[in-house]
């Protein structure tokens, strides 16, 4: 077995530091966007407004029944062949809108069933001392809905960091195309992805703690 | 990126008001960095054979020269879709790709060239390849030639996206094809257990694909004629001394 090369890592860990927030952008923007998407999939889903409802069940089956890779390959490749405008979508913008709109349809269902799983009696309670239906959702029942869908949200969100290492298949250099890259020129493969992988972890480690953070705010109102 | 943005409309308005705006917009040239040593990067610079010999093309033509990196199997997909004007790695002029592309004169001539983990008997050169693992790069012109030999039905064709040389010391495929000339710096430079089996089997010329439209065919006799100024003042030649120790750049 060769020996590790130590210093070859060293070396690399601030190279590869670069391209670390671009793979955090991506995910913390697409995060934002497929959580305001998949809130109103839920609450159309909930309400079952017509038209809007299929559409929604359309849109998730697609987007949870296809590759994330297949769909940005879809939107990148595929439709400027069709609308040469479209060629104006940079990679970096059509990672974007890939993976929000793939995870958006996960989480959509984690909400919905979180919505869903809040107690009818608080519902029946709200609706008795004249809130209206928005008041309802706002103050009673997405506050509740919000503490169990914390946990599987965050979950998507750590799936959703890794996932941007399909960007430089677009041609977007983020962390995991850095590395393919470095590697390539050096062909110490396990050197250069062990370093990213640490580096992945570590982000997601600290993840967990915010989550861990968050969990105990948010159930407050329950510990006595 | 909005800063970018304001930039790169600055600079254009400021060529465009100048006489000479002919050659104001920067070539975009999609390469995969990950072509060892075609194109690689180390310590974050993009370096390599296609990168010196584009870099004298751009000066040559009085043109910028802006570098897109991608997956190699994405290369084909951001020219098609208008993303970049051409392609520098190692493409191989085919049949099917002239359908689609026009390429401009060939800058590499080259050979299809066995490789096998250090020690291998059995596999001696292409003809004992027959009941074999072979790797190839995904989307490369090799799976090609391999499926045209004679028993290619007895071969089993593993493409990868990358590091296809590693699998092979590690004895997951039986050998992998690639050009003669990255193969034998590979070997040369990297401290991986390999070595080539047999000469070559297939002559290849490789040369930039350009999209089939006028401005497409306008870029690439811009491109040749940088390219025989280049070839007939020995800087081809020089670049391809300094990388392989050799000139790949002639016939």
């Amino acid at each position: 077995m060769d020996v590790l090369n130590v210093e070859y890592m060293l070396g690399l860990v601030p190279v590869l530091l670069r391209y670390l927030p671009l793979t955090l952008q991506l995910a913390g923007i697409g995060m934002v966007l497929a959580l305001i998407l998949a809130c109103l999939f839920a609450v159309v889903r909930v309400l079952g407004i017509p038209v809007l409802n299929q559409l929604t069940i359309v849109f998730i089956s697609f987007f949870r029944g296809t590759p994330l890779l297949v769909q940005l390959f879809l939107f990148y490749y595929g439709l400027p062949q069709l609308f040469s405008a479209l060629t104006v979508i940079d990679g970096v913008t059509a990672t974007v809108m890939g993976l929000t709109m793939h995870f958006s349809a996960y989480m959509a269902e984690s909400i919905r069933a979180a919505i869903v799983g809040v107690d009818r009696s608080q519902t029946e309670a709200a609706l008795s001392i004249g809130m209206t239906n928005g008041q309802l959702m706002r103050r009673i029942v997405l506050p509740q809905a919000t503490r169990v869908a914390l946990p599987t949200l965050m979950n998507y969100f750590i799936d959703m960091i890794k996932a941007t290492s399909l960007a430089f298949t677009l041609g977007v250099t983020e962390l995991m195309g850095a590395t393919q890259k470095e590697a390539a020129g050096s062909f110490l493969y396990f050197e250069a992805f062990i370093v990213a992988a640490i580096m992945y972890w570590i982000v997601v480690e600290l993840l967990s703690k915010l989550q861990h953070y968050l969990e105990i705010r948010l159930n407050k109102a329950y510990s006595r | 990126m909005k800063t970018l943005l304001i930039n790169t409309l600055l600079v254009i308005s400021l060529f465009a008001s100048a006489p000479l705006l002919a050659q104001d917009k920067p070539l975009r040239v999609g390469m995969s960095g990950q072509y060892f040593p075609f194109t690689f990067v180390e310590q974050d610079e993009l370096k390599g054979f296609e990168v010196d010999v584009m870099n004298a093309l751009g000066e040559e033509m009085g043109r910028d020269i802006q570098y897109e990196t991608a997956n190699f199997s994405g290369l084909f997909g951001m020219l098609q879709s208008g993303r970049i004007d051409t392609v520098a790695n190692q493409i191989t002029i085919t049949e099917e790709r002239k359908k689609a592309y026009v390429f401009s004169d060939p800058y590499v001539y080259d050979g299809a060239q066995v490789v096998t983990k250090k020690g291998n008997a059995e596999v001696r050169g292409v003809e004992d390849l027959k009941g074999k693992t072979v790797a190839v790069n995904l989307g490369s012109n090799f799976e090609a030639l391999l499926q045209e030999l004679p028993y290619a039905d007895q071969i089993t064709i593993k493409t990868y996206e990358s590091n296809l040389e590693r699998d092979t010391a590690l004895g997951r495929v039986d050998a992998f094809v690639m050009d003669r000339v990255s193969a034998s710096q590979i070997i040369k430079e990297k401290p991986l257990p390999l070595e080539l089996a047999g000469p070559t089997f297939s002559q290849i010329t490789n040369a930039y694909p350009f999209h089939d439209t006028e401005a497409g065919r306008a870029l690439r006799d811009e491109v040749n004629k940088a390219l025989a100024t280049l070839r007939d003042n020995g800087t081809l030649a020089s670049i391809s001394e300094k990388w392989f120790g050799t000139d790949i750049t002639q016939p």
